[in-house]
């Protein structure tokens, strides 16, 4: 029993970080209509900010968490308005491919800037744990987990209650109509990949001390945004959160009663990908 | 109001918009008809910013429009409603007006873009439905939510695309009249429809256009009588 509850809180914890990568990501799918297969290294340069600050200036990770986010967003907009902007109409075949190949660029040049290593974070309370009734809570999770339900609350509440959440959610809806109803589609555009690399982002700093910072960190997190967002209907931002919750209970799960189920959890995703759309594909038939 | 001079738009080998001028003066309803693939709909999406014409020249109130993005046009007081209709599924039928309302006229205050839902939702028989989401409304409401919400922008000429397709005959009569309380408040109306009897009821002037071209201007019963218009329809005698 307290096995199994503890696999939950683990769960639950990790589901804070797929969740904010994931958002990100819905946003570049559902508002802008990006495939964007980079969106993970906006993650691992995320983590390199956090790592390049804490080993400079020795600066908290959770505190360089807004400048971060302000950097990357920068990232994100520039990105868009060089490379997104110009093949918005393009075929998705080409769109793809040039957020395939900036992955591949990014993680390249990180790996010549700072070679294949991996760097921890070291912060004092890295392995630092709270105990409750024979549970076990890791510090830095805690940290994130909370900061992260703060971000997201922050996220749609700016969507739900403000007067530009409003036209992102409308343009997520609908290419044709907001233009139309004058709204700047190419500037909700530009905000939302903003805040799509931005949350990516965030979720590096925290991973530089749950994890490391390394070139290829992000990929897998791209994947699992992937699993989750079709889980939740592309373009779903509010399904988003419950289905991040879904596969990282599942992943603690089968980490840990499946029999050498560390090796599986990187499948899980997979799982969850071809199981959402064989649902999907059934119940529209 | 509107003047369009010379208009040109080809696709390739098709040319779907040939040398269109057109008036539009405040306060009338005019309807523009003609066979399918006659160019009516490239005209709109030209009028609305959605295409760019290759030739020619679009004023607006005194004013070039003919390269503005579409939502520079709303701002100026074009609105636009689909025939195809383009709701937000996952927005409640206020707040889809209210996206309407909101930017429809740029930094509008939230209370003034409530007080225009207000007064819209209920002009267009829709406040029983406020909070119903856009995804679940019928064929007829969401003709009306398509209306609405280009009403909300606060057009001083609204383009309407075949917004009766589809309708039965007497949802298309309810549809005559709500149009005819849009023009009387103020608004002036440029429409598409295939369906005659709403354009007799409705129309003040009625434009002809087939193969993207204008061939016939007037009251309807004297472009109904016209020859070349009869040809357009219903092919030449033999």
């Amino acid at each position: 029993m307290e096995l199994l509850l503890q696999t939950l809180i683990n769960g639950i914890l990790a589901a804070g970080i797929y969740a904010l990568v994931a958002s990100g990501l819905a946003l570049a799918v559902g508002v802008v209509g990006i495939v964007n297969f980079a969106h993970g290294e906006f993650t691992m340069i995320g983590a390199f900010i956090a790592y390049l600050l804490f080993v400079g200036t020795g600066l908290d990770p959770f505190l360089s968490l807004g400048l971060a986010a302000l950097v990357l967003f920068g990232v994100g907009a520039i990105t868009y308005l060089g490379l997104i902007r110009p093949v918005l109409a393009a075929p998705e075949l080409n769109q793809m491919l040039l957020t395939f190949g900036l992955s591949v660029a990014l993680q390249n040049i990180a790996l010549l800037l700072f070679g294949a290593d991996t760097r921890v974070v070291s912060t004092s309370y890295q392995g630092a744990t709270l105990s409750l009734g024979g549970l076990s809570f890791g510090v830095p999770p805690l940290l994130a987990f909370g900061l992260s339900v703060v971000i997201l609350g922050a996220l749609y509440g700016f969507l739900d209650r403000t007067r530009l959440g409003l036209a992102v959610r409308a343009v997520a809806q609908n290419r044709l109509a907001p233009g139309l109803l004058g709204i700047e589609t190419q500037r909700v555009y530009l905000l939302a990949f903003g805040l799509s690399a931005a949350l990516a982002g965030v979720a590096g700093v925290m991973l530089s001390v749950m994890l490391y910072a390394s070139p290829t960190v992000g990929f897998a997190y791209t994947l699992k945004a992937f699993a989750i967002i079709v889980m939740a209907g592309l373009g779903n931002l509010r399904g988003v959160v419950p289905a991040a919750i879904i596969l990282a209970l599942a992943e603690a799960l089968v980490s840990t009663y499946l029999p050498g189920g560390g090796g599986w959890v990187e499948a899980v995703f997979f799982l969850v990908i071809f199981v959402a759309l064989t649902w999907r594909s059934w119940r529209a038939a | 109001m509107l003047s369009v001079q010379g208009l040109c738009k080809r696709f390739g080998g098709v040319t779907a918009a040939n040398e269109v001028s057109l008036q539009v003066a405040p306060g009338e309803i005019l309807a523009v008809i003609g066979p399918n693939g006659a160019g009516k709909s490239t005209l709109l999406n030209l009028l609305s910013g959605l295409l760019r014409p290759d030739e020619g020249r679009i004023e607006f109130l005194g004013q070039e429009i003919t390269h503005a993005p579409p939502e520079v046009r709303t701002w100026k007081g074009l609105g636009r409603a689909f025939q195809i209709v383009q709701p937000f599924p996952e927005m409640s039928v206020w707040e889809n007006l209210l996206v309407g309302a909101l930017y429809g006229k740029p930094s509008t205050p939230r209370k003034v873009a409530e007080r225009v839902v207000a007064e819209v939702i209920e002009l267009t028989g829709l406040a029983p439905k406020a909070q119903t989401p856009a995804g679940e409304l019928t064929l007829l409401e969401d003709k009306r939510l398509e209306l609405a919400r280009a009403l909300c922008t606060q057009p001083r000429l609204l383009l309407l695309d075949e917004v009766m397709a589809g309708l039965r005959p007497s949802e298309a009569l309810e549809a005559v009249a709500l149009v005819r309380r849009i023009r009387d408040s103020g608004v002036t109306v440029l429409f598409i429809e295939h369906l005659m009897p709403v354009v007799r009821a409705l129309a003040d002037r009625v434009v002809v256009m087939d193969y993207g071209r204008v061939i016939a201007e007037g009251p309807y019963d004297a472009v109904a009588a016209n020859p070349k218009v009869r040809e357009a329809y219903l092919g030449r005698a033999q």
